[in-house]
C-alpha cells in the first residue's frame, strides 16, 4: 500500500514517540548544556528495535576456553577490568559466527590450532596449561613471526587481536571506564589538555 | 512495455509533481508549496518519520551485539554495494538501498558503485554535508577547455540562491575571500585542533597557492532564531549523522525543507511509488503527469500535473527519462539531442596520503567534529601549472590514533593496554576531490533485456577513468605526500585506492545543461529544451562536475528552477 500523506498534516503530528526527548531538547534550548543535561538526553534514546540477531556461535568448548585467556593475554585486567570481564570471548564467539566469512572463520580457528599445537610442540602441553611466561613468549614469537611462527602466523594473531579490541573497547568497560566516552558529547572543542581528559576517547570520530 | 501496464487512474491533479524526495525534492516541495502550488511528492521508497524512524540513533556501541557490523549474510546477499559505503553499518543500513532488490548492470570489466538511499528523505539522511560554492572558474571550465558544453549560466546567476538556501540550511564556515571558492552566508566554524592549526600555518608559509581552511558543512554551529523555528538545535558533535538526529542539526528533508513544505498545507506524499515513466501527450507537447508502480502491491496509477520536477537523484532520474518512452521520443523523453545518459561523471576520491605527526603529546580535543579541514583548489587556477586539465580540493584532519588503529601495532598486556589508554601519535591525512572530464562514452542506457522485480528495465552503467583522471589522482597522491614531508610528518605514506566511479556519490550528468538543444537535454533554467513543463533539477542536470561537494549547487539551481518555474505557469507559457 502506497501511504499518501494527506494535505493539512503538520510536520509535528509525525514526531510521536520521541516527544519526551524534543521536550527535553526545548528546555535546553534556553540553558547552558550541562554534562548530566547531556547524559539524561542520551539516556532518553529509547532501546533499539531492530537489532533481533541470529544465535549462532562459532566456537566449541575448548576454543572458547582458550579465546577467553587469550583475550586476557591481550588486554589483561589492570585498575579497570580486562577482556574476561568485558566477556570479550562472547562476543568474538557470536561475532565472528555471525558476521566473519567462511574464509575468515577458518583463518581464525587455524591461528587458535597453530597456539595450541605449537605449545605442544614447545612445552609439550596445550596452550592453557602452559605458565604465563611461556604463554606471553609463544604468542611474542608469533606475532613477530618468530622461531616455529610464519609470516601467515603473524597475519592469524593480528586477526584475533584486531577482534578483541573491538570486543573490549567497544564495551562499555572498555569504552566508559577503560576510555572516555560521551555519547552526547554537547559540542566540539579543538584544544583541550590530554591531562584534563586523562584518557583516550573511545571514539575520534 | 508501457502499453501492457494497466494503470489506475487517481482522481486529483495537481500543480506540480517533484519525483524523489531527498535534497533537491526536498527543496522543490519547500519552494513550489510555498509559492502556493498544490505539489505531490512520489518516493519510491518507505516513508521515514523525523525522529521517530531514527532507529539506529543513540545506541550505544555495546547495545549492538556485533558493535556495528553487520551479519555477513546479508551484507553478501543484499547489500554487497552499498557495504562499500564508510557509512555503511548497523545502526545506518536500513537508509541504504537493498542491491538485491535494486540491482543494475555494468560491463565485467567496468565496476561502478551506485550508492542509493530509496526512502522518504532519500540520501539527504545520508549525505557527508560538505557544502561549497562553486565559483566561475568551475562554470566556464567547459567553454576554456572544450570538454563538455558550455554551462549556460555563471556564477552571477547561482549567487542570489546560494545566499537564498544557505540562509534556510545554515552552513557552518569562516569567510575567507578565497576566489575560486566564493564565501556562504555562514554559521560559525567548527574549531581546528592544536595539530590541524600547525599544519595550516606550515602549508600557507610554504606554498602562497594554498590554504587550509575549515570545512564547510550543513550543521547548526550556533542556530540562528529561524532555525529553532524549524525546530532544529545546535549540533552536538557526535558524529553519527547518518544515523538520523533527533536535534535536526544537520539539514536533511526531514529536519529542514519538509516541516517547511508541510506547513503551506499545500503538500500531499506518495510513499513506496516507483516512477515507471512520465506520461507525455504529443498534442501539447506537455508532461501531464507520471505512472506508477506500487513497490508493495505491484498495482500502478497515475497522477496528473500542470509541471513535473524530476528530482530522483542523477540515475534515478535519467533512468525513468529513458524509459519515458513516445513516439515523439523513442529513446526518453526530451532527448531529442541523444545526449539523455551520456557525460556521466563522479569525482577522483581514491587517492592522497597521510602520516605522523611527532610531539602535540599533552594536546587533546572534545567531541566529534562532523567536519575536517579543507584546502581549496590550487592546480590549473591562474596558469596552466599540471600535464592534466581541471584540478582537485583536499580534505583531512588530524586525531589522535585510538584502539582499533592499535590492532596494526605489535604488542599486546598491561603496558599495551596503558599505550591505547594515553592515545597514539597524531596522525594527519589529505585525501582528493578531483573533477572527472564530462565524456560522451561515460553513459547509462536501458538494458535490453534484464529487469528488476518490478518490471523496470535494469540501468546499464558505462563508466571508467579517462588518462586526464589518472594522471590527476597520481598528482593527489603524490602532492598530498609531498605536502605531508615538507611539513615534517613521518611515516608520510601515499596512497591510489581501487575506487570505482559512483564511490564518491558525487554521481552526474547525463541530463545536461547546455545552450543549445541539440546537445544538451535542460536550459539554464534546469527546463527540458524539447517539453516545457518537465524540469530535472538534480545532479543529472550537471555540465561538469567541478572539484566541490555539489549538493549545496543543487540546493541553489532547485530552488532557482522553481522560481522560473512557478514565473513561467503564471505567464501561462507551460
Amino acid at each position: 500500500m502506497s501511504s499518501v500523506i494527506p494535505p493539512g498534516l503538520s510536520a509535528s503530528d509525525l514526531q510521536l514517540e520521541r516527544r519526551a526527548v524534543i521536550k527535553q531538547i526545548a528546555v535546553l534550548c534556553g540553558l547552558a548544556l550541562s554534562t548530566s543535561s547531556l547524559s539524561l538526553m542520551a539516556d532518553s534514546f529509547s532501546s533499539p528495535r531492530d537489532f533481533s540477531r541470529r544465535k549462532e556461535r562459532l566456537f566449541n568448548a575448548e576454543q572458547l576456553a582458550l579465546v577467553r585467556e587469550l583475550g586476557e593475554l591481550i588486554i589483561p585486567a589492570t585498575d579497570t577490568p580486562g577482556a574476561i570481564g568485558a566477556e570479550v570471548h562472547h562476543f568474538i564467539d557470536h561475532q565472528a559466527a555471525c558476521c566473519l566469512s567462511a574464509q575468515e572463520q577458518e583463518s581464525l580457528i587455524k591461528g587458535l590450532q597453530r597456539i595450541n599445537s605449537t605449545a605442544e610442540k614447545l612445552y609439550g602441553k596445550a596452550f592453557l596449561s602452559c605458565t604465563q611466561a611461556q604463554q606471553v613468549a609463544l604468542l611474542t614469537q608469533m606475532e613477530q613471526a618468530q622461531g616455529e611462527f610464519t609470516a601467515q602466523d603473524r597475519a592469524y594473531f593480528k586477526q584475533f587481536k584486531g577482534l578483541v579490541l573491538l570486543g573490549y573497547y567497544t564495551s562499555e568497560i572498555g569504552a566508559s571506564k577503560e576510555l572516555a566516552y560521551l555519547a552526547i558529547p554537547g559540542g566540539y572543542k579543538g584544544s583541550v589538555k590530554f591531562s584534563t581528559v586523562g584518557k583516550a576517547w573511545a571514539f575520534n570520530f | 512495455m508501457s502499453k501492457t501496464i494497466h494503470i489506475k487512474q487517481a482522481p486529483e491533479k495537481f500543480d506540480a509533481i517533484i519525483v524523489g524526495s531527498g535534497v533537491t525534492g526536498g527543496w522543490a516541495a519547500k519552494e513550489l508549496c510555498e509559492q502556493g502550488l498544490k505539489t505531490l511528492m512520489v518516493e519510491r521508497g518507505r516513508p521515514v518519520e523525523h525522529r521517530k524512524d531514527y532507529v539506529g540513533e543513540g545506541v550505544k556501541p555495546w547495545e549492538m551485539p556485533f558493535r556495528g557490523k553487520i551479519e555477513n549474510q546479508i551484507v553478501e546477499e543484499q547489500y554487497y554495494i552499498q557495504k562499500q559505503n564508510y557509512a555503511f553499518n548497523d545502526a545506518t543500513k536500513h537508509f541504504f538501498a537493498n542491491d538485491r532488490d535494486h540491482p543494475y548492470s555494468t560491463p565485467s570489466d567496468k565496476p561502478f558503485s551506485w550508492i542509493r538511499g530509496n526512502q522518504l528523505g532519500g540520501k539527504s539522511l545520508l549525505w557527508h554535508r560538505q557544502s561549497y560554492r562553486w565559483s566561475d572558474l568551475d562554470f566556464t571550465a567547459n567553454a576554456k577547455d572544450g570538454h563538455g558544453v558550455d554551462w549556460p549560466i555563471r556564477y552571477k546567476d547561482v549567487e542570489p540562491w546560494y545566499d537564498y538556501v544557505e540562509h534556510h540550511v545554515g552552513i557552518s564556515g569562516s569567510v575567507e575571500n578565497i576566489p575560486v571558492l566564493p564565501d556562504s552566508k555562514f554559521l560559525p566554524p567548527f574549531e581546528f585542533n592544536a595539530v590541524e592549526k600547525h599544519l595550516k600555518a606550515k602549508f600557507e608559509k610554504k606554498y602562497s597557492d594554498r590554504k587550509l581552511i575549515m570545512g564547510r558543512c550543513a550543521h547548526l554551529s550556533k542556530p540562528a532564531p529561524h532555525h529553532i523555528e524549524q525546530g532544529r538545535y545546535q549540533c552536538m558533535a557526535r558524529n553519527e549523522c547518518q544515523k538520523g538526529c533527533t536535534f535536526g542539526a544537520y539539514f536533511s528533508t526531514q529536519s529542514s525543507t519538509l516541516p517547511a513544505a508541510l506547513k503551506t498545507n499545500n503538500l500531499s506524499i506518495a510513499t513506496n511509488s516507483i516512477v515507471h515513466s512520465v506520461i507525455y501527450d504529443p498534442k501539447t507537447n506537455r508532461a501531464t503527469g507520471v505512472r506508477v508502480i506500487d513497490s508493495e502491491t505491484l498495482e500502478t496509477r497515475e497522477y496528473f500535473a500542470r509541471v513535473i520536477f524530476l528530482c530522483a537523484s542523477t540515475l534515478g532520474t535519467t533512468h525513468l527519462m529513458l524509459n519515458s518512452i513516445s513516439e515523439a521520443f523513442p529513446s526518453g523523453i526530451a532527448n531529442s539531442s541523444g545526449v539523455l545518459g551520456h557525460y556521466l561523471m563522479d569525482h577522483l576520491y581514491g587517492a592522497g596520503a597521510n602520516g605522523t605527526v611527532p610531539g602535540f603529546e599533552d594536546e587533546y580535543y572534545s567531541g566529534r567534529r562532523p567536519t575536517g579541514i579543507y584546502v581549496p583548489r590550487f592546480r590549473n587556477v591562474t596558469r596552466k601549472d599540471a600535464d592534466f586539465l581541471r584540478g582537485y580540493s583536499f580534505a583531512g584532519g588530524a586525531a589522535r590514533e585510538q584502539w582499533n588503529q592499535f590492532a596494526s601495532k605489535d604488542g599486546f598486556g598491561v603496558e599495551f593496554k596503558n599505550a591505547i589508554r594515553n592515545a597514539g601519535e597524531w596522525r594527519f591525512g589529505l585525501r582528493g576531490s578531483g573533477e572527472m572530464l564530462p565524456r560522451y562514452e561515460n553513459q547509462v542506457s536501458l538494458h535490453p533485456t534484464k529487469k528488476d522485480k518490478w518490471g523496470m528495465p535494469q540501468l546499464h552503467i558505462e563508466c571508467s577513468y579517462s588518462d586526464n583522471d589518472i594522471k590527476m589522482l597520481h598528482d593527489i597522491a603524490d602532492t598530498a605526500a609531498e605536502m605531508l614531508e615538507s611539513a615534517g610528518l613521518k611515516n608520510v605514506k601515499r596512497f591510489i585506492e581501487e575506487w570505482p566511479p559512483g564511490l564518491s556519490i558525487h554521481e552526474m550528468g547525463t541530463a545536461r545543461m547546455g545552450k543549445d538543444p541539440k546537445t544538451s537535454v535542460l536550459n539554464g533554467y534546469n527546463q527540458t529544451h524539447d517539453v516545457p513543463n518537465l524540469f530535472v533539477t538534480d545532479g543529472a542536470s550537471m555540465a561538469s562536475c567541478a572539484w566541490q561537494n555539489p549538493s549545496l549547487t543543487f540546493m541553489a539551481l532547485t530552488a532557482r528552477a522553481c522560481n522560473y518555474a512557478v514565473e513561467q505557469l503564471k505567464l501561462g507559457k507551460i
